[in-house]
């Protein structure tokens, strides 16, 4: 049955603006009542949803508090699609889904821990920011077929790379997908991941296929992994040189950027660092670069502010010649910004 | 026979006959694979996954149940196979001596009676399939003994034309020597795993209920973080229309800590039929941990909710020793509730003021633990001040998202360091 979710997304959408799950959830229950597919709901109408959510608080429509609180409502949903979920037998084998430490988007996760089950495997969501020892004692006392891990934040890469080591050592195969991963699988192999997926029904056929038992994964160059550990180290006080430097009050001396912003966009490129020097993939900088431009562009504030920042951070990170390096080459030119 | 080229075997050693003789250094590699592992299902899957097709065309790995002498059998064509067999099944089979002997035994399989050279050591039909599938010349029995037991043996299979010879043998045994050591560790783990985790389950915070009226929210992150409890606690049931609700810190940390908060929570549930003013259930609980012999102290808030035909909430208030809980309304106030008492366990006769405060739609109450205000990060203690920030900017969201909200808030202020155990609970009135 190919139903069209259209009018569903439409009054999901205005349930999640309005911060009423009691609708939000009758738009649901009724759509599962007359047949949709679960999957379809995740991501046709709450992942959907979720974007819209995400681009508010991008225009400054709302607070990070709202984008929470309307994140709840999602939350609500996909609770109540996964409960339904759970009414199907098991028929598969067992896995567990994490996010990966410091990692707060929790509801890609609940997403694809539903979207599993639905699948037939056996599954165990430990939710957000999963320290790895936690997720250790969880793989030695389940002993799962495959782990599943997302992330949204590329400040996430270097703890799903932990994952991956304690994943791989007991020989257990990982599935890695998120926004953190990118668009193709690049991020994930280099990481030494199993398997990655670029949504809910990719993770569903990603994990019917991963082998049962893998080889541990093998080490990262030294050199990009010594320079990612320093900056981690080190990253507070980057953090504080980098936003006392920007941006610069204007000339009546007031913020060009609300100072929250400017704190989210210098940790951001801060963390594309880490994750193009772990993944080897610089795309992760040039991607930063544009939503951090977006972001400007939203709040009003001076685009020109991007080019700054490249200098200011090409200015912390003299010392760091690889993460120097990925910065100037993969950072926009001032005539396509 | 495998296709590979001289020039790609590499670390293979070849034998005269042009065969691929055993790699070198297998038996390591098995056993540092199944050091990574301290799960039993695992290990057997790091151990077959390595066998074939370096060692042996097909293998089976045969564990005892002591309890009942049967066995399971993991692996075959599909690794991740397991099947149980009874010993009765067992009984005057090859396997058979080698589980109570330990000792290796090799079956030459002839190819007009491949069935019955296959039954001494493969005990199940389907398996014994497969091997039959494989024109098998021989089967190789190898004891598993760990710490003087035998706890399985090791079954592989090779076809028409690579046969095991007495350096195979020896091979075998030098695997199953690292193997049986790492599944009898993977085995004393689980069953302990499975006692700590059948404790563990009867210590873990409550579910939280759906309550019509009420919003409710909690997070817990426990100071050891490999556990899922520790030394803070919070409950909530039913008595009499009302909702009695506690959150509370037993001194210490981890196992020990956490069995007392078990002992907490059912006292205060067994108190809670004779009374259920907060005051007099704190003042109870007070003389029970004084008698304790545990000598540990105490610090709880108990609440009773009383829902109002306005929609409304009451909620009377007591405080043992604790942070008083903070109220959050829906315009973005907050306030402390005016409230103390001594610590339980302390004094043998203490008394527990009660303050009520009301609750409007929007409006929340929220109970933590000291682990958030003593959080301690690189700029020093995350303390009061950000905490009634957050809530005042969190105002109306919800319960639950305020939990999550001040859970994210402290980790990220901790960002990596040790903390003490860290409980939060709201309550919410939806009107
Ligand atoms: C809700 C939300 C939050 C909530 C999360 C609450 C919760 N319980 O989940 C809160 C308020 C905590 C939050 C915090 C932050 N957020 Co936020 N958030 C979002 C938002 C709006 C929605 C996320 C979501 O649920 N998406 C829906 C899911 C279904 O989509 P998805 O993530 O793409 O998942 C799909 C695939 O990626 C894939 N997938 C995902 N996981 C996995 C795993 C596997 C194994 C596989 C195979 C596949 C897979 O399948 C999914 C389904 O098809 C997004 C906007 C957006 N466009 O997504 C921003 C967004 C991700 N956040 C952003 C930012 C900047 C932040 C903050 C830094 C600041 C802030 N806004 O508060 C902090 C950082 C917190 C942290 N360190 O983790 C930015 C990220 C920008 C960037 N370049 O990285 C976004 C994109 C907003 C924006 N438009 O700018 N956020």
């Amino acid at each position: 049955m190919i139903a069209d979710l259209t009018p569903t997304l439409t009054r999901f959408e205005h349930a999640v603006a309005e911060i009423d799950v009691t609708s939000a959830l009758a738009v649901v229950d009724e759509a599962l009542a007359s047949g949709a597919d679960p999957i379809a709901l995740l991501t046709e109408v709450i992942g959907a949803a979720q974007r819209a959510v995400g681009d508010r608080w991008q225009r400054g429509e709302w607070s990070v508090a709202e984008e929470h609180a309307a994140t709840a409502v999602a939350t609500a949903a996909t609770e109540t699609i996964t409960r339904e979920v759970r009414r199907g037998p098991v028929t598969r084998g067992r896995v567990v889904v994490a996010c990966a430490e410091r990692e707060w988007h929790a509801l890609p996760a609940m997403i694809i821990d539903c979207a599993l089950r639905s699948d037939g495997w056996d599954t165990t969501l430990l939710g957000a920011s999963t320290p790895a020892l936690r997720l250790n004692q969880y793989l030695q006392d389940l002993g799962p077929d495959a782990l599943a891990v997302s992330c949204s934040m590329l400040g996430s890469i270097p703890t799903a790379r932990r994952f991956v080591e304690a994943s791989t050592a007991a020989g257990i195969p990982i599935l890695v997908g998120g926004p953190a991963f990118g668009s193709d699988d690049l991020r994930a192999r280099t990481l030494g991941a199993t398997g990655w997926a670029a949504d809910a029904t990719g993770a569903i056929t990603a994990m019917r296929e991963l082998p049962a038992v893998v080889q541990p994964a093998q080490p990262l160059a030294d050199g990009p992994v010594e320079e990612q550990a320093a900056l981690e180290l080190n990253h507070g006080e980057l953090v504080a040189t980098l936003t006392s430097r920007w941006p610069r009050p204007d000339r009546a001396g007031s913020p060009e950027l609300d100072p929250a912003l400017a704190k989210d966009a210098v940790e951001l490129i801060l963390h594309a660092l880490w994750a193009a020097l772990l993944t080897a993939d610089p795309r992760a900088i040039t991607e930063t670069a544009w939503w951090i431009r977006a972001l400007l562009e939203h709040r009003d504030a001076p685009v020109a502010l991007v080019a700054t920042l490249h200098q200011e951070v090409a200015g912390a990170i003299r010392d760091y010649p690889l993460a120097a390096t990925l910065l100037d080459d993969s950072w926009p030119s001032a005539e396509r910004l | 026979m495998t296709g590979l080229e001289p020039a790609e075997l590499g670390a293979y050693a070849v034998d005269e006959a042009g065969r691929i003789d055993d790699r070198p250094g297998l038996h390591e590699e098995i056993g540092l694979a199944m050091a990574g592992s301290l799960n039993v299902r695992r290990s057997v899957l790091q151990l077959l996954d390595r066998l074939c097709p370096e060692f042996a065309d097909w293998a089976v790995v045969a564990l005892t149940n002591p309890r009942t002498g049967g066995v399971q059998l993991y692996g075959g064509v599909d690794v991740t196979s397991v099947v149980k067999v009874s010993r009765r099944a067992l009984a005057g089979q090859a396997l058979e001596r080698v589980l109570a002997t330990g000792r290796s035994e090799l079956l030459h399989v002839s190819s007009d009676d491949l069935g019955d050279g296959l039954t001494g050591l493969i005990p199940h039909q389907a398996l014994r399939d497969q091997a039959a599938a494989l024109r098998p010349a021989d089967v190789l029995g190898t004891g598993l003994t760990a710490r003087g037991t035998v706890v399985g043996a090791l079954i592989t299979v090779r076809g028409q034309g690579r046969g095991f010879g007495a350096a195979d043998t020896e091979l075998a045994e030098q695997i199953a020597a690292r193997a049986s050591l790492a599944l009898d560790s993977a085995r004393l783990y689980e069953q302990r795993s499975q006692i700590a985790n059948a404790l563990q389950n009867s210590l873990l915070p409550p579910e939280l209920p759906t309550v019509p009226g009420l919003d409710l929210g909690a997070r817990y992150r426990p100071a050891l973080e490999q556990l899922d409890i520790g030394g803070d606690f919070y409950d909530l049931f039913q008595r009499d229309g009302e909702w009695l609700v506690a959150l509370g810190d037993v001194a210490g940390k981890g196992v020990e800590a956490a069995v007392l908060t078990g002992r907490a929570r059912q006292s205060l549930r067994t108190a809670a039929h004779f009374v259920t003013d907060p005051g007099a259930l704190l003042a109870a609980l007070n003389a029970v941990f004084t008698d304790d012999i545990s000598h540990r102290f105490v610090t709880m808030i108990c609440l009773r909710v009383r829902p109002q035909p306005d929609g409304g909430l009451l909620v009377d208030v007591a405080v043992a020793g604790h942070a008083p809980p903070l109220v959050a309304r829906a315009g973005g106030d907050v306030e402390e509730v005016a409230c103390d008492g001594a610590v339980l366990g302390v004094v043998p006769v203490a008394e527990y003021p009660v303050t009520t405060v009301r609750l409007a739609p929007g409006d929340q109450i929220v109970l933590f633990t000291d682990g958030i205000e003593e959080a301690r990060g690189e700029s020093g203690f995350y303390g009061q001040e950000r905490l009634l920030e957050l809530l005042g900017r969190y105002a109306g969201a919800g319960a639950d998202v305020t939990c999550a909200a001040i859970e994210q808030d402290v980790l990220e202020h901790l960002d990596g360091r040790a903390h003490d155990d860290i409980a939060v609970l709201a309550l919410g009135c939806t009107g």
